[in-house]
C-alpha cells in the first residue's frame, strides 16, 4: 500500500516553464548546479535502480544458500517455474485477492465516504475510528482477526448468540472461501484510507451542480450515480489502482491469519518467495519476484489508463 | 546534461553489478580455516573479559542455553547474548547468513542436509578434534553433525526420535497390556480402539509439520536397506513404490476414520491436550512433543499416563531425527578471538558445564560420566534407549530437505492424491539438490 499514483492532472510546476534566455538562465546554473542532483541520484541507484537490476541478474544464476559460487544458468529458473505449475496457481491465488481486495476495499471505503460525509461531531469520530486499523500494524491486525476466526473464537462466539446455536465454523480453514475472508480482512485494514479519499473527493464536487440536480427534481440516488459518482473519478482512479496493485504485494495480513493456508489456497506470490528465499533457494525466489515485478508492471498500466480514461469526460 | 548523468548512473549501476555479484559469505572477510588453529582449543575457563559472544536460538530452544551460558560468563568473564530468531527458524537464519550476518554459535539441525544448507565448509568451524568427543557415550559421538567426514555440529541433548507416544490409561481402560510389536500390529489395535468407541490416533494437519512422521516411521525399514541413498543418487524417486505406498496407507489410515474428527484444523497444542485427556490413544510424534506434554503436567504425571514405543512396519525400530535444539554449529565469524571463545564455551559446555545443563534442563544425559537427572520421565528414557538401533529419518540422510509435511498436509485437507504428493516431493527434492550441485540432478 506505498504505492503513490498522482492523478492531478495539472501541469506540474516545473513541466514545459517557458524557456528562459541570457543571464537569467546563467543564473539558475550557477544556483542550482546539476552536481546538486548527485546524492539524490547516489540514494535513488543504491536504494532502487541497483536492487532492481541485480533481481534481474540473480533470475539468470543458480544462487542458493548451499555453494559460495554463483553460475549463469540464462532462463532454467524460468523453465523449471513454469513447468512445475506452482508460480502458477500462486499467481492466480494472488491475481484474484488483489481483485477481491480491491473491490471490497473500495465499496467499503466508498459507502463509509458516503454515511460520514456531513461534518457533524459524531461522524468527525467515527472517521477517526474508521481510520484507525489504517495506521495498525498489518501483522498485528492479522494476528487479531486469526485469533477471532478460531472456530472457538470471538467471531462464532458473537454469531453463536445471535443465533442461539453453538457455531464452530473454520472461518480460516476452508480451501476454497477462506481466501475471500482474508481480503475482507485486508479491505477492512485499508477502507479508512480509501474513505478519506472519497471524502475528499465527495468535497471537492461544486455544491452548484447538487443544487441544479435538485431543482430539477433529481433523486438522491440519481444523483449519486450521474453526477456525484461520475465526477469522483480521480478518487477511483487513485483508490483502485492502490488497492489493486498493493495487494498484489501483499503478504502481512495473510501470512498473520493463514500463512498461506489451508493447503496452500491462500498462499500469495509474495508468501511463496518467502518461503522459497528461506529454504536457501535464492535464485528461484528472486526470478519469482522479477516475475510477480513483471506481472504488476503489466496489470499497471492498462488498469491506470482505463481509469484515467474515464477521468477525461470530466 | 541529463544525457550526462543518466549516462554516468547507468555506469555506476553497471560497475555496482559487477563488482557486487558474488555471495557476501563466500570467503572475503572470513579467514581461511587452518589446520594450526583448529587445533587449538582454549581451557574451558580461561579469562575472557571484554568479550562479547551472540548465541541464535529459536523460540523453543531460547531458554536451553540459559544456566549454562550464566555459569560461562561468571568463570570467564565473557559476556554471553542469546538472541532469539523468530519461526520459522531455520528460513530466518538462513537468509541472515545468506546477507553476512552471523553469530558467534546458533542452535541448528544437525543433520547433512541442514549442515548443507548453511553452506558448513564456508561458513562453520570444523569441530573435528573437539576436547568432549571421547565423554560422549559411543552410540551416540557420530550419530549426527557431521558433513562429508568433517564435524560441524555438537550434540547437546539427545537426538529427537519419531516413534509412538501413548495415553498408558487408556490402554489399561481396553484392557491392552502389550504395546504393538510391528506396524501390523499396531493398526489392528488402532481398529480395535475405534470398534470400541475411542479415537486412535491424533493428528495436527493444522499446523502440518508432523504429517510426515506417518510417512517417515513406514520408511524404517528401507531407511536401513539404503532407501535415501538411492534416493540422493537418483536411483530411487518419492514416486516410486516404497515412498509412494507409504503415503497411501498414510491417507488410507485418515480415509478410515482412524484419526480425530478435526484433522484438518488441529494445532500441535491441540495434540498435547488431546492425548493427555484421553480424548485420543496414540500420536506419532518427536521429543518437542514430549516437551509440550512436560509444559501440561509434572513427571510424576507424567510418568503415570504416558508412554513411548518405537514402531517399523517389522518391528520396534525407532527413526531418529536430531532437531536444531539438540545441537549448535559454531561460525566462522572472521575475529580469531571470537572464534576462539566460541569454541571455548562449546568446551565449558559438554565439559565442566555439562552435569549442572542436563540437571537444568532435567534431559538425558549424553555422556558416560555425567549420570542422567532422577527427575527425567520414563518416556524420555525409553526414547533415548530406543536411539542406539535407530534408523535415520529423511532429514537425517537425504541430502536435501523437501517439503514433504506441506504436501501431506495438501493431501490431508483433500485438494491433492499421494501420488500428487510424491511428485511435488520429488520436485522439490531435485530443485534443492540440483541448487547444491549433487550429481545426477
Amino acid at each position: 500500500m506505498t504505492a503513490t499514483i498522482t492523478t492531478d492532472r495539472r501541469p506540474t510546476a516545473g513541466g514545459r516553464a517557458p524557456a528562459t534566455t541570457g543571464p537569467r538562465r546563467d543564473r539558475i546554473r550557477k544556483n542550482h548546479p546539476a552536481w546538486f542532483l548527485v546524492p539524490a541520484f547516489a540514494v535513488l541507484g543504491v536504494f532502487f535502480f541497483v536492487p532492481t537490476i541485480f533481481n534481474f541478474v540473480y533470475a539468470l544464476t543458480d544462487w542458493s544458500s548451499f555453494k559460495s559460487e554463483i553460475g549463469f544458468v540464462g532462463l532454467r529458473n524460468v523453465r523449471d517455474l513454469i513447468t512445475s505449475g506452482t508460480l502458477l496457481g500462486s499467481l492466480r491465488i494472488t491475481l484474484v485477492y488483489a481483485v477481491l481486495v480491491a473491490l471490497f476495499q473500495n465499496l467499503f471505503g466508498l459507502l463509509l465516504a458516503l454515511l460520514l460525509e456531513r461534518d457533524t461531531r459524531i461522524n468527525r469520530f467515527a472517521r477517526v475510528m474508521f481510520f484507525v486499523p489504517v495506521i495498525m500494524s498489518a501483522l498485528a491486525v492479522g494476528y487479531v482477526f486469526q485469533a477471532m476466526l478460531k472456530p472457538d473464537g470471538a467471531v462464532n462466539g458473537i454469531l453463536g448468540t445471535v443465533l442461539g446455536r453453538d457455531l464452530t465454523i473454520p472461518w480460516l480453514g476452508d480451501t476454497t472461501w477462506t481466501l475471500l475472508v482474508v481480503a475482507l480482512v485486508h479491505s477492512w485494514k485499508w477502507m479508512g484510507l480509501s474513505m478519506l479519499i472519497y471524502l475528499a473527493g465527495l468535497k471537492t464536487i461544486n455544491e452548484d451542480v447538487l443544487e441544479a440536480a435538485r431543482l430539477d427534481g433529481a433523486s438522491a440516488w440519481r444523483t449519486f450515480r450521474d453526477i456525484r459518482f461520475p465526477l469522483l473519478a480521480p478518487a477511483v482512479t487513485f483508490n483502485v489502482a492502490t488497492a489493486l496493485l498493493g495487494s498484489m504485494n501483499g503478504f502481512d495480513v495473510v501470512q498473520a491469519t493463514t500463512a498461506g493456508g489451508p493447503a496452500r489456497s491462500t498462499e500469495l506470490l509474495n508468501i511463496f518467495i518467502f518461503r522459497t528465499f528461506g529454504q536457501g533457494l535464492f535464485a528461484q525466489a528472486t526470478t519469482m519476484s522479477l516475475v510477480l515485478f513483471l506481472v504488476v508492471v503489466a496489470l499497471a498500466f492498462p488498469v491506470i489508463r482505463t481509469l484515467r480514461k474515464r477521468e477525461e469526460v470530466l | 546534461m541529463k544525457k550526462y548523468l543518466t549516462a554516468a548512473a547507468a555506469v555506476a549501476a553497471t560497475a555496482l553489478v559487477l563488482t557486487a555479484c558474488s555471495d557476501p559469505t563466500a570467503g572475503g572477510g572470513s579467514q581461511p580455516w587452518d589446520a594450526e588453529s583448529a587445533a587449538e582449543w582454549p581451557q574451558q575457563t580461561a579469562d575472557l573479559s571484554g568479550t562479547t559472544l551472540t548465541i541464535w536460538a529459536a523460540q523453543n530452544s531460547t531458554t536451553v542455553p540459559e544456566a549454562v551460558v550464566g555459569a560461562f560468563e561468571e568463570a570467564t568473564g565473557a559476556q554471553v547474548d542469546v538472541v532469539t530468531i523468530p519461526d520459522p527458524y531455520e528460513q530466518g537464519v538462513q537468509t541472515k547468513v545468506a546477507t553476512g550476518d552471523k553469530p558467534d554459535l546458533a542452535f541448528w539441525q544437525p543433520t547433512a542436509s541442514m549442515l548443507t544448507a548453511l553452506n558448513a565448509p564456508a561458513n562453520l568451524q570444523p569441530l573435528d578434534d573437539a576436547p568432549w568427543l571421547d565423554a560422549y557415550s559411543p552410540d551416540v559421538r557420530d550419530i549426527t553433525g557431521i558433513l562429508d567426514g568433517t564435524r560441524y555440529a555438537a550434540l547437546i541433548t539427545s537426538p529427537a526420535v519419531e516413534g509412538v507416544y501413548y495415553n498408558k490409561e487408556v490402554f489399561a481402560e481396553h484392557g491392552i497390556t502389550e504395546t504393538p510389536t510391528d506396524w501390523a500390529s499396531f493398526v489392528e489395535l488402532a481398529r480395535t480402539l475405534e470398534s470400541e468407541g475411542q479415537t486412535p490416533f491424533f493428528e495436527m494437519a493444522g499446523d502440518r509439520w508432523a504429517t510426515q512422521w506417518w510417512v517417515q516411521v513406514q520408511l524404517a525399514d528401507a531407511a536401513a536397506d539404503g532407501l535415501w541413498d538411492r534416493v540422493n543418487a537418483g536411483e530411487e524417486r518419492f514416486t516410486d513404490p516404497t515412498i509412494l505406498e507409504a503415503i497411501k496407507s498414510y491417507k488410507a489410515l485418515v480415509d478410515d476414520g482412524l484419526f480425530n474428527e478435526d484433522i484438518k484444523t488441529a494445532t500441535f497444542e491441540d495434540q498435547a491436550d488431546a492425548l493427555l485427556a484421553g480424548d485420543a490413544a496414540m500420536v506419532v510424534q518427536v521429543n518437542s512433543f514430549f516437551g509440550q506434554l512436560q509444559a501440561k503436567a509434572d513427571t510424576a504425571e507424567l510418568n503415570e499416563m504416558i508412554g513411548f514405543f518405537p514402531i517399523s512396519p517389522s518391528g520396534n525400530v525407532g527413526t531418529f531425527i536430531p532437531d536444531q535444539s539438540n545441537a549448535l554449529v559454531a561460525f566462522k565469524s572472521g575475529d580469531e578471538s571470537r572464534e576462539r571463545a566460541a569454541r571455548q564455551l562449546l568446551s565449558f559446555w559438554l565439559g565442566d558445564g555439562y552435569a549442572d545443563f542436563v540437571a537444568d534442563r532435567d534431559t538425558v544425559s549424553l555422556q558416560t560420566e555425567v549420570p542422567s537427572p532422577d527427575t527425567v520421565p520414563q518416556a524420555l528414557l525409553d526414547v533415548h534407549a530406543s536411539l542406539a538401533d535407530s534408523v535415520g529419518s529423511m532429514q537425517a540422510l537425504a541430502v536435501a530437505n523437501p517439503d514433504l509435511y506441506i504436501y501431506l498436509a495438501d493431501m490431508i485437507q483433500g485438494t491433492t492424491t499421494p501420488e500428487e504428493v510424491a511428485r511435488q516431493t520429488q520436485d522439490h527434492f531435485a530443485q534443492l539438490a540440483r541448487a547444491q550441485g549433487v550429481e545426477g540432478f
